[in-house]
């Protein structure tokens, strides 16, 4: 591995400073009671694009001289060794390239979107602080700060899942009325807010005790550190039977972030934020946010345990780290799965590609602990490069959703249909990011998806089969969606009519950034060749790998069989909506197929569980601690004052002047001092 | 150490008050004397900011001495002077803000008391008198973080007592004269007991000084006197006392009641300044008196101090009263305290002394908010009635945001760093070593930092979020007046205090590693 070259502060460190200072010029406008509403989106329009230029220059320098490290003397807390530094390897600089690119391309999107917002600048002010928070995540040089990012994003994903947060019905994700064993599922962008936050809050408390304890056995935060280090504080930790459990609850971040099961849910209510904002942080970047974290951690275990081969130590930690990598390989394949049979049936368009988020970053789980299982780095690069496919198609995805939502007046699918002869681009855009997503060649999603596959069946046949059952799944209702609205008529027939006067192409600054998204799927998956060799390049670039991984598919019978699956599943189900014009939707509701439909699409009963666990729980809770609470202050205020009063009134009916009394109470009095006396001898 | 040119921190507990009384004295009762009066009180309560700033942090010297110091050592008392080092900092710095800008913020809610008061035909003293007791109250306050004594530490508690009993009798709601006498007799009871073992301490050592003014060492003699049979009793007489004043689960009946019929601003001084300093005085004292005692019951404390905040947290989400939520908040925040202090390690005492600035900082700004709605909506309190109140009131959402976050732990806030540093505390001090004691104490801090996340976000949605009730439109633009921009700095300090927590910490690791010497630890 080359050795980083030390750079200063700045202008380095821009690629995360340059968000947080449009950030707090936002804020400062907006306490100055700014109107002029250019004045917010251009603010952070030009932060983003400064931080997306350094990103990118940087990145350049990496790939032409070795990995750079900016900041690292610029102590933060030294008790800590927590520094300011910003470390571009091959991982990170694509990361912070991809993270950049993509928020500049929403940023210039939510100008026209919000327009008129009543949320305007506080949107702006959120927008700009997580892209700044998000880039000191990838960038950061040691878990604290990358800790900071972290909590950076939960904060504003927190703030814009609520962004509207008066709670008008339109705004709601879910069926307003349906509920299920009591709870309800349709739910408020403020009580969306406090979901995704409390959730996520889980597995950042989980982080933290995690780094804790590594901080407690290697002594540092500094992720180069802690590369170089790991062999000793692996077999430290495995010797005392705790490295498993460490990384288990370090991890719960990564899950809870990336919204793998069970704390998928929070994601799929996060819908009720504006639609750039479901592109942008709960599809393209912050989401990923865990499974950076995952990839970033796993070369290092990987290469530590490597170094242990030949000592004693070597069986227990490689043993901790297989039964570690064996969960988190059935998390994800497991979460692929289940958010998969979601979208099946769900007719929200935004709800459907929330599942399809969760479901792929599954994937990328997948192949990133194959990588841990089979101790190599292959896993690692098959999980970036599907990140970076489906951040692309899926930023698409999402900004066309604006759109179209827009333009039907529904969050819900039924009331869409037949837009393709309106909209030619948008319909092009559709088809190019959604066969991505179904992982049709020669798009981007199907070299990416691939690599998992390919990956996850050398680890272990039975993730593959997960794998690509999920993938069928993923075609079908990729298609359901694309065929539905494209191209056959909807199917509540009200207000169809009344719409098509202003039924139409998005205006130039929202058509062309996801216009250009979905052309760039095309066009990575056509160069998948020149890429691959980047991701060789990057993966040698890269801390704790350090040595060029093959990131081509080859053309096996695996990769045949996956191929035929999935295009076997595009056109059947295209056959079945376009030319058999099959309503599966009103055959799904009635019996025996009801059943399984209402489970589905009530996401399989995992929010009421989870509400009648925790929240039922909770709130008995409460109220047990109030009554204990009354009781407590019961005792003292009125029971100890009451016994005080029973004494004086006591004592006080002892002296009411009768003299016999008195004598009596004496005589009695010295004849027990006289007998203790007696007896004390 | 540095021995200061002037004695500069006796003139910030002197001044305030004097001020006061010369100005009530003098008769300026004007509404812009007392304006005046309120600015300059904040500004000398503010001077140990920037002392704790170039001295401490920047200079990195180790102590600061101020040159005033009362012999009294010929009555066994030993010298009662008033030091400012790293472990006081923290407490100083959240005093000094959140006293000043508070008392900035006094003077339209305290108009709005006295005149509110005068409707019910109550006769109080006057706002000049107010700020008599104020100023008092919150100079005793500093007293106490500056003490090097013993002696000096419980003068100023008692009148820190008197102060604020005071404060809640003429100006407080509800049954405030109950109320005020239930404070008095609770705090006097920790006063009392702290007072017990203390003398057992003090007579036998012949000194009651904690720190020697001279060097700024640690008085060793405390910790070596012989008290026999009483070895036991005696300290856990300070510790329970010292607890009460807390307002730990079991001895918390009190805090409900008092901070929330205080009149607001004395509220947030009583949440955020004062319980917290009975935290600080169990870090300083303990170690340097009984450190045995205490390394014995760390792990009673640590237990008692996630009971404490899980019950705090608990029943706070059972209030539908603002003030009486964070009054049960504070007790919850009271067990970060306690938990980084009884870690007995550098991490979690550090941590627990910046908890102590980052709770200020967040609880003076929450309280501070109630106040808003009480002045402003006419006295609304009942977070049932609110809802939908960020249309009406943007920037007092951001603010209180920017409070809830200080308790929660989320950067760009203080909180954070302390919260970072208590857990580390805690897995460095306990060093979990079997999977089965990693997995419970990684579930105590995810139970127990996920029920004050709980509880301030969703009193954040109930306050702010959801539909405006009726007839609560937006009246034009929020007015942004001195009453709410004293609120905003306080938030704000909370995040430049984030950012330049060196300052703090530097001076922080420097003193409690001699502290932590005397446990055996450090």
């Amino acid at each position: 591995m080359v050795e980083a070259h030390y750079m200063p502060f700045l202008p380095w460190s821009l690629s995360w400073l340059a968000p947080f200072i449009g950030a707090l010029l936002i804020a400062v406008a907006w306490m100055l009671r700014v109107r002029d509403e250019r004045v917010y989106g251009y603010t952070s329009v030009l932060s983003i694009l400064a931080s997306a230029l350094v990103s990118s220059y940087a990145a350049v320098n990496v790939f032409s001289k070795g990995p750079l490290y900016a900041g690292r003397d610029l102590m933060w807390v030294s008790w800590l060794g927590v520094s300011l530094g910003t470390y571009y390897d091959g991982l990170s600089a694509l990361m912070a390239v991809v993270v950049s690119w993509i928020s500049l391309l929403i940023a210039v999107y939510s100008v026209k979107y919000m327009e008129g917002d009543w949320g305007y600048g506080r949107y702006f002010f959120f927008f700009t602080f997580f892209v700044g928070s998000m880039m000191l995540l990838v960038l950061a040089d040691n878990l604290i700060l990358l800790f900071v990012g972290w909590e950076g994003t939960g904060l504003c994903s927190y703030a814009l899942i609520s962004h509207w947060y008066t709670d008008e019905e339109d705004k709601w994700v879910g069926r307003p009325g349906r509920r299920v064993l009591g709870y309800p599922m349709y739910f408020e962008p403020s009580h969306s807010g406090v979901r995704a936050i409390l959730f996520t809050r889980v597995g950042d408390l989980g982080f933290l005790v995690g780094i804790a304890v590594l901080y407690t056995v290697a002594g540092t935060f500094n992720i180069v550190a802690l590369a170089s280090t790991a062999p000793e504080w692996l077999s430290s930790l495995a010797s005392k039977g705790v490295l498993l459990l460490t990384l288990l609850i370090l991890t719960l971040g990564a899950l809870a972030k990336s919204a793998q099961f069970p704390f998928h849910e929070w994601l799929v209510t996060a819908m009720t934020g504006p639609t750039p904002i479901s592109a942008l942080i709960h599809a393209a970047t912050m989401v990923k946010a865990g499974i950076y974290l995952f990839l970033r951690l796993t070369p290092i275990l990987v290469a530590g345990a490597l170094a242990l081969t030949a000592t004693p130590d070597y069986t227990i930690v490689s043993s901790q780290l297989q039964s570690y990598y064996t969960i988190i390989a059935y998390i994800g394949a497991f979460t692929a799965f289940m958010l998969a049979s979601m979208a099946l049936v769900s007719d929200e368009l935004k709800l459907i590609l929330a599942y399809s988020t969760a479901s792929q970053i599954g994937y990328m789980f997948l192949g990133a602990s194959a990588s841990g299982l089979l101790l190599g780095a292959e896993g690692v690069i098959s999980g970036f490069s599907h990140l970076v496919s489906h951040a692309i198609f899926k930023a698409s995805l999402f900004l066309i959703a604006g759109w179209l939502i827009h333009v039907a007046h529904s969050r819900f699918i039924d009331p869409m249909g037949g837009y393709a002869k309106y909209m030619k681009l948008t319909a092009l855009a559709l088809w190019l990011s959604g066969l991505s997503l179904a992982g049709v060649p020669p798009l981007s999603g199907f070299f990416s998806k691939e690599m998992v596959i390919h990956v996850a069946y050398t680890a272990s046949p039975l993730l593959a089969v997960a794998a690509i059952t999920a993938a069928a799944l993923t075609a079908a209702y990729t298609l359901r969606v694309v065929v539905r609205v494209l191209h056959t008529p909807p199917y509540t027939g009200a207000g169809a009519r009344h719409q098509e006067h202003h039924l139409g192409e998005a205006p130039p600054t929202m058509l062309i950034p996801y216009l250009a998204l979905a052309l760039i799927s095309l066009v990575i998956g056509l160069s998948w060749p020149t890429l691959s060799e980047v991701y060789s390049k990057m993966s040698e670039l890269t801390l704790a790998i350090g040595s060029p991984v093959e990131a081509h598919v080859e053309l096996s019978g695996l990769t045949l069989a996956t191929v035929a699956v999935i295009l076997a599943t595009v056109v059947a189900v295209s056959t079945l909506y376009a030319i058999v014009r099959a309503n599966l939707y009103a055959l799904a509701q009635k019996a025996p197929l009801d059943k399984l439909y209402n489970f589905l699409y009530d996401r399989w009963y995992a929010n009421p569980i989870i509400y009648m666990v925790f929240l039922g729980g909770g709130i008995r809770a409460t109220g047990l601690l109030k009554e204990a609470d009354i009781g407590i202050d019961y005792t003292y205020h009125s029971l100890t004052p009451r016994a005080g009063s029973l004494g004086a009134w006591i004592l006080r009916s002892l002296h009411r002047g009768r003299t016999e009394y008195y004598i009596t109470l004496y005589l009695i009095s010295v004849a027990v001092i006289i007998l203790v006396l007696l007896l004390a001898r | 150490m540095k021995e200061l040119g002037a004695p500069v921190l006796w003139a910030t507990i002197a001044v305030p008050t004097l001020l006061a009384i010369a100005s009530q004295v003098l008769g300026f009762r004007s509404r812009q004397s007392v304006r005046l009066l309120a600015y300059l009180s904040a500004l000398t309560l503010l001077i140990p900011v920037p002392l704790v700033v170039y001295y401490l942090g920047y200079k990195r010297v180790g102590a600061l001495v101020d040159p005033l110091i009362l012999d009294l050592s010929a009555y066994n008392i030993g010298f009662i002077g008033l030091v400012l080092d790293g472990l006081s900092a923290p407490i100083v710095v959240g005093i000094s803000i959140v006293t000043a800008l508070v008392s900035i913020y006094s003077v339209k809610y305290m108009e709005h008391r006295i005149d509110e008061l005068h409707g019910e035909e109550v006769r109080v003293p006057g706002l000049n008198a107010y700020f008599i007791l104020y100023n008092a109250f919150s100079s005793s306050m500093l007293g106490m973080a500056y003490s090097s004594n013993l002696i000096g530490f419980f003068i100023f508690l008692e009148l820190s007592l008197i102060t604020s009993f005071l404060l809640i009798a003429f100006y407080g709601y509800g049954d405030r004269l109950r109320i005020a006498l239930m404070y008095f007799i609770w705090t006097h009871i920790g006063g009392a007991l702290f007072l017990a073992g203390t003398l057992y301490y003090g007579v036998n050592a012949g000194s009651f000084d904690v720190l020697l003014v001279e060097t700024m060492e640690y008085n060793r003699v405390l910790a070596s006197v012989d008290i026999g049979g009483l070895a036991t009793l005696a300290p856990l007489f300070i510790v329970v006392g010292l607890l009460v004043k807390m307002a730990v689960f079991g001895v918390h009946m009190w805090l409900p009641y008092a901070h929330a019929e205080a009149p607001t601003p004395i509220s947030a001084l009583l949440s955020p300044n004062l319980i917290g300093i009975a935290g600080y005085a169990l870090a300083r004292f303990s170690p340097t008196m009984f450190p045995q005692f205490i390394a014995d019951i760390r792990d009673l404390l640590v237990f008692l101090a996630f009971v404490t905040i899980v019950y705090g947290g608990f029943v706070a989400l059972r209030e539908n009263d603002f003030k009486r939520f964070l009054a049960y908040s504070s007790i919850s925040q009271m067990g970060y305290i306690l938990l980084g202090v009884a870690t007995l390690t550098g991490f979690g005492v550090a941590g627990a002394m910046l908890h102590y600035l980052s709770h200020a900082i967040g609880k003076a700004v929450l309280f501070m908010v109630s106040g808003v709605f009480i002045t402003e909506m006419g006295g609304l309190r009942n977070m049932l009635l609110m809802g939908g109140l960020a249309r009406v009131y943007p920037t007092t959402a951001a603010i209180t945001l920017i409070g809830f976050m200080h308790l929660v732990g989320m950067p760009p806030s203080l909180g954070m760093w302390s919260e970072i540093l208590i857990v580390l505390g805690l897995i460095g001090g306990y060093n979990p070593g079997a999977p089965s004691s990693l997995a419970v104490i990684a579930l105590l801090v995810i139970v127990a930092f996920m029920v004050t996340a709980t509880y301030s976000f969703i009193a954040m949605r109930r306050i702010f979020f959801g539909p405006l009730r009726q007839g609560r439109a937006s009246k034009g633009g929020e007015v942004m007046d001195e009453f709410k921009i004293a609120i905003l700095i306080i938030a704000v300090s909370g995040i430049i205090a984030f950012l330049v927590v060196e300052l703090l910490i530097e001076p922080l690791r420097a003193s409690v590693n001699p502290l932590l010497e005397l446990v055996g630890g450090g």
